[in-house]
């Protein structure tokens, strides 16, 4: 938007460092109008660029729902496009059969349910610990929690795998599930710093308050703290569900029982194993449509989260005070 | 009451008692850190030294630097996947920023319809994080809008650049769609910053006469320059921990298809850890001269 100088103090009488100046009113009007102009030009040019972004982003979505419903004979003839000529819902069927979908659904809702509560109440605790606590080496500490946001999983997976061997862990949904009570699992630094982000903008007076009236440090996190953080349990309970849910990589490591696999897993055996029958090779696979109603089924549950939670969630992000 | 008479009992001071109860807030993290992340980091460093000889009961032999000699020198896969993984990082994250500072800046300027973009912007984030971004990548979506759009257009760059650099172009807007794809946090990151300056700024240098694109360079640019370096290293962990990333697939399938080489994936992890760890140190550094804190910042 390039208002430029003309919708400076020039444009309307005013007082500026004790100087008191008017500008001719036919003047006035005249500047009036380029300022809208340019303003109009501006916004404009920026409607255009979200829509195209936007495009952008939506794209890969559309295609998702498009291709989902389509038929492979419309799928490879290059006239259709955008319309199918005929929805083909029996894609759904096969992709919801493939997919063992109940069980599928299932165990993913564990896992991802269960890792995003334990991240939430460890994270939220370390968080205040972090914002508030005053002990020696705190901030080495906190920067330690940061390094592990670091490392990558793969750099570690080998004796994680090994401990949770010793435990008895494997093939079930401890590795997911216990880390996260410990504020760690998938990104658990990230959550950390989101809560210590957000209570550190919170007024010291409030629990100063707490604390004369006689309520214990716990008693004032509990009643008085945590309340105030919904906008930051309402970001990282969301975060930490979508990238569970999402999450192949661990899961592909840990899990072997088919039967207690997530929908991501059994996406790629379904992938693979379409691959095998279509005798397709990598990357030249004729029967998208079902692969692309298969991935809509899997990320139906998180999109209609989403889409219900979106207004408060994109708010929350912006209150949780992730900027300094 | 209760809490006087326990201090009483243990004989703490105020303070003492006010660190011992810090402790405890984050002692289910400091149970997790020894845990999770501090002894499988150890015992990862020790491993990359040895050999699995034998998987049932996890027999090692130690190996000395045969894992980092063999990485370096004789796997003819690890170096030029890594170079790759690093040249394309770098290519991506000023196409990141550039493009989600640019889209916060749209976004900011409280168009009509604002609230439909975010959610629009934010949608990746909640599909884009595993398997089904890959089976999309996998059909070549994130191609599909950008560069077969434009017919010709991979020609007309090769007769006006020459091969080599059109090459580079065309790369990046292949990956385009995907990397802007990835930038929903990083909007929302910068969205708040935007946010959080005054606009008693911008009325100042208005009254002094100065221009959009000035107080963009100026103010904006400065202030926001902590938020620059989030998003940098955001985007910087994101991409070198993505499941996309082909070294870290490497990596598994090292560790645990076919000959289970545990040794020798822990000895890659390293290397790669120690490279994302230098990279970061360099970011901090190169930002420390240039990043511009406001005013003072409150200590807690």
């Amino acid at each position: 938007m390039a208002a430029g100088r003309v919708t400076g103090a020039g444009a309307r009488p005013g007082q500026v460092r004790g100087v008191r100046f008017v500008v001719a009113p036919s003047r006035m009007r005249w500047l009036s109008v380029r300022h809208r102009l340019h303003l109009l030009l501006g916004r404009s040019f920026a409607y255009l660029m979200l829509l195209n972004i936007s495009f952008v982003f939506l794209f890969p979505v559309l295609y998702l729902l498009v291709t989902s419903a389509q038929t492979v004979e419309d799928f490879v003839d290059p006239t259709v496009y955008w319309i199918p000529t005929k929805i083909q819902w029996d894609n759904y069927v096969l992709a919801f059969k493939g997919l063992f979908y109940p069980q599928a659904l299932l165990n993913s809702t564990v896992v991802s349910g269960l890792s995003a509560v334990g991240q939430v109440l460890s994270a939220s605790l370390a968080g205040y610990g972090f914002a508030r606590g005053r002990f020696p080496g705190r901030d080495v500490l906190f920067m330690l929690a940061m390094l592990t946001f670091l490392i990558p999983p793969q750099t570690i997976i080998v004796p994680l795998f090994m401990l949770y061997k010793t435990l008895g862990w494997i093939d079930t949904y401890a590795p997911f599930i216990v880390p996260s009570f410990f504020a760690h699992g998938l990104r658990g630094a990230l959550f950390i710093f989101v809560f210590r982000q957000f209570f550190r903008g919170q007024p010291w007076e409030l629990e100063e308050a707490a604390r004369i009236d006689g309520a214990g440090a716990l008693r004032t996190y509990l009643q008085i703290m945590l309340p105030l953080a919904r906008p930051a349990v309402l970001v990282v309970f969301l975060f930490s569900l979508v990238w569970h849910w999402n999450d192949f990589f661990e899961p592909s490591v840990y899990l072997y029982n088919q039967a207690r696999f997530t929908l991501p897993l059994r996406l790629n055996i379904f992938y693979t194993g379409l691959q095998i029958v279509t005798g397709a090779q990598a990357g030249e696979l004729y029967n998208e449509p079902l692969l692309m109603a298969a991935s809509l089924l899997v990320i139906i549950g998180p999109l209609l989260i989403y889409l219900v939670a979106q207004r408060y969630f994109v708010q929350s992000i912006e209150r949780t005070g992730l900027v300094e | 009451m209760s809490a006087q008479r326990r201090r009483r009992l243990l004989r703490l001071s105020l303070s003492q008692q006010r660190a011992v109860e810090g402790l405890i807030f984050i002692s289910p993290w400091i149970a997790g850190f020894t845990a999770f992340a501090l002894w499988p980091l150890l015992r990862s460093f020790l491993l990359s030294f040895q050999k699995l000889e034998q998987l049932v009961g996890f027999k090692t032999s130690w190996a000395g630097m045969d894992n980092f000699r063999e990485a370096f020198l004789i796997d003819a896969r690890f170096v030029p996947m890594f170079l790759d993984v690093v040249r394309n990082t770098l290519i991506d994250i000023p196409a990141v920023l550039v493009f989600s500072l640019f889209t916060a800046l749209m976004v900011n300027l409280k168009l009509r319809g604002d609230g439909f973009f975010r959610a629009v912007f934010f949608l990746p984030v909640v599909i884009g994080s595993g398997a089904v971004v890959q089976q999309l990548q996998n059909q070549e979506v994130g191609r599909l809008s950008i560069v077969r759009s434009i017919e010709g257009f991979g020609t007309f760059l090769v007769t006006y650049l020459g091969p080599a650099p059109a090459m580079a172009v065309l790369d990046l807007l292949n990956r385009l769609a995907l990397v802007l794809w990835g930038t929903g946090v990083q909007v929302l990151l910068f969205l708040a910053g935007l946010q959080s300056i005054s606009p008693m700024l911008y009325e100042a240098a208005r009254v002094d006469g100065a221009t959009d694109w000035e107080m963009f360079w100026k103010i904006t640019l400065p202030m926001l320059s902590p938020i620059i370096l989030v998003v940098t290293i955001y985007t910087l962990v994101d991409s070198f921990t993505s499941v996309f990333n082909p070294i870290l697939m490497y990596v598994r399938d090292t560790a645990f298809s076919g000959q289970f080489r545990m040794g020798y994936a822990a000895a890659m992890g390293w290397i790669y850890f120690a490279f994302v760890f230098i990279l970061m140190v360099i970011v901090f550094k190169a930002a420390e001269r240039h990043v511009f804190y406001a005013g003072e910042r409150s200590q807690s």
